[in-house]
């Protein structure tokens, strides 16, 4: 299981660095494209700001750590661990659940946006907000196993 | 102020207390007061896709994140420090005004604190602290200290921020940047020299007069960068996100193909922790997108106008009010959470007491990087003690005589905005 897991971390990471890549060349070639053979392209932008909307949300739902966070620890690093997974099951319980209560609205707003495409690249929308909902489903999950852990008594990395 | 909206308030602070994900409790709370208003809960999804799907400016987070990630993993931090050393190494308290110049130089390159302070801190830490020359300290609290002028002088990630939430010129907030830092590199420059003087800290061998062309040979490449960079905004070749696109590209190539520093994996690396620091970044903009969204349906920046204007209150007692505010939210908030969601509310009131926002925004990020190193949450406080093991209460203690003269700075520069406003000026900047 735990080694499943691991490839599967593994091979998310490859994606979020392949879309780190992506978006890096197609500024490069758009600048390339502007300067060198001045013939400005479009596209590049527009797959710049879908590889940079899919890096952030698929980056938060596979790849970020808790401590790769922005967060406020002054509170958290105080307290006791007992007190600390208190904290952790009430902060993962309200996060999951907002997000699940969100959802269908959620599902049904961005499957309403497959009437639009970008304009240049003709994504559909829908196809380009899915991301949000692999985020949000992600997350849910990833709280809920993370309250599991901790009821059951094996969280070891109750630290971070 | 609606009910829902205290509710929504409490959700937030509630869970960031908890040590939650800022983001993530953003997003929690704005579900829970779209829930109690009764609006479509996609609301919060909508917003936060459009938002960062229609700002392009905020492509240049990213960018300038591996761009910094480059240069510290490949051997440019180490050859632009010893140029300083050689440079500014033989007055007394030598390495401590190394390390200001490194900052200083280094800040042209990179638009995030943080990573100055792992990077080229980190070494010269090492240095300042071999043979017991200086105590550990005193060399983390000028690290500390000279990291901050890092997102002052651009390129800037917290300034790209400001422009995103203010509908402010990148390129004239980045000019305005540029005197600002350096006063604040003068002035803790002064510091040092006057703490050396009086510790009686060690002056450092001069290195002779002979070596210097190969020394400055050696870093010379990296030291064009700034000068590529500012062309590039301010020549009319690119806009500042391509700026740091380019930076990027020229990092790599320096440190791959002509220090030859960093090989293939080194490389995934360097991209898969940035890949991490850019989307923990975004989510948190994304996070802002939809509370400011709710913190402005609420007409919350409006009233806040509103109010000061009732109190009659002069443009500078204001600036200096939004100073010590901003200085107490320091120590507690990290910058981003202050310039994305706290920012906002006064953005209406500044404009109607006539307060130029490219001078405002200079000095809410300077003060937001002073609030860098003041504790209890000083992230590179944090990040100086995670990497180099200095100990936080030596830090603490000799970080106050620093963070004086930064805040005589600051308050210089609200004072006067001409400091702040004359070379956007010069460069045709018509507020």
């Amino acid at each position: 299981m735990h080694s499943v897991l691991a490839w599967l971390q593994r091979r998310a990471d490859n994606v979020a660095v392949g879309l780190l890549t992506a978006i890096f060349l197609s500024f490069i070639l758009q600048i390339v494209s502007r300067y060198v053979f001045r013939q400005p392209l479009g596209w590049t932008l527009e797959a710049c700001l879908l590889g940079w909307m899919w890096l952030v949300f698929w980056s938060a739902a596979f790849t970020l750590k808790e401590k790769d966070h922005v967060r406020f620890t002054i509170l958290f690093d105080a307290a006791r661990p007992r007190v600390r997974r208190i904290y952790l099951v009430i902060t993962c319980l309200c996060i999951a659940g907002a997000l699940a209560v969100s959802l269908p609205a959620t599902v049904d707003y961005v499957a309403f946006m497959k009437i639009e495409k970008t304009s240049l690249l003709k994504v559909r929308f829908d196809v380009a907000f899915s991301v949000y909902i692999i985020f949000a489903v992600a997350v849910i999950a990833r709280s809920v196993w993370r309250v599991v852990q901790i009821l059951r008594g094996q969280d070891e990395d109750i630290q971070a | 102020m609606s009910l829902a909206f205290l509710i929504c308030l409490a959700v937030l602070f509630g869970l960031s207390a908890f040590g939650a994900p800022i983001a993530l409790a953003m997003i929690a709370a704005a579900v829970s007061y779209l829930a109690m208003t009764g609006q479509d809960l996609a609301l919060a999804s909508e917003q936060i896709m459009q938002g960062l799907f229609n700002s392009f400016i905020l492509l240049a987070v990213p960018l300038f994140i591996v761009a910094a990630n480059i240069m510290n993993a490949g051997t440019i931090s180490d050859r632009l420090l010893n140029f300083c050393v050689a440079a500014v190494g033989r007055f007394r308290g030598g390495l401590g005004h190394v390390n200001v110049v490194a900052s200083l130089i280094f800040s042209g390159m990179s638009g995030s604190a943080i990573a100055d302070a792992a990077g080229i801190g980190k070494i010269i830490i090492q240095m300042m602290t071999k043979d017991g020359r200086y105590p550990i300290g005193f060399a983390a609290a000028i690290t500390a200290a000279s990291a901050t002028i890092g997102p002052v002088i651009p390129p800037s990630i917290p300034m790209v921020m400001y422009a995103l939430v203010s509908d402010t010129s990148v390129g004239y907030l980045f000019l305005g940047g540029i005197t600002p830092g350096l006063l604040m590199g003068a002035v803790l420059m002064a510091m040092v020299a006057r703490i050396s003087h009086k510790r009686g800290f060690a002056i450092e061998e001069p290195t002779p007069l002979r070596e210097m062309p190969g020394i400055t040979m050696n870093a010379f490449p990296a030291l064009m960068m700034p000068v590529i960079l500012l062309f590039g905004i301010y020549g009319g070749a690119t806009t500042p996100t391509e700026a740091a696109a380019v930076a990027a590209t020229y990092a790599f190539v320096l440190a791959a193909v002509f220090y030859r520093a960093i090989t293939v994996s080194g490389t995934y690396e360097i991209l898969s922790s940035s890949a991490r620091a850019s989307a923990s970044v975004g989510l948190v903009i994304g996070g802002a997108l939809i509370f400011n969204y709710i913190v402005a349906s609420e007409n919350i920046p409006n009233s806040v106008a509103a109010l000061l204007r009732d109190l009659d209150m002069s443009p500078l007692a204001f600036l200096l009010m939004i100073n010590l505010l901003l200085l107490l939210l320091g120590c507690i908030l990290d910058a981003t959470t202050i310039l994305l969601v706290i920012i906002p509310l006064f953005l209406p009131a500044a404009r109607e007491l006539g307060i130029d926002l490219v001078h405002f925004g200079v000095i809410v990020v300077v003060n937001t990087m002073i609030g860098l190193i003041t504790p209890p949450y000083g992230i590179l406080l944090f990040v100086i003690n995670a990497t180099t093991g200095a100990p936080m209460r030596d830090m603490i203690r000799e970080i106050w005589p620093f963070m004086l003269v930064l805040v005589g700075a600051l308050l210089t520069m609200t004072l006067i905005p001409g400091i702040v406003l004359w070379l956007p000026r010069l460069l045709g900047y018509g507020g």
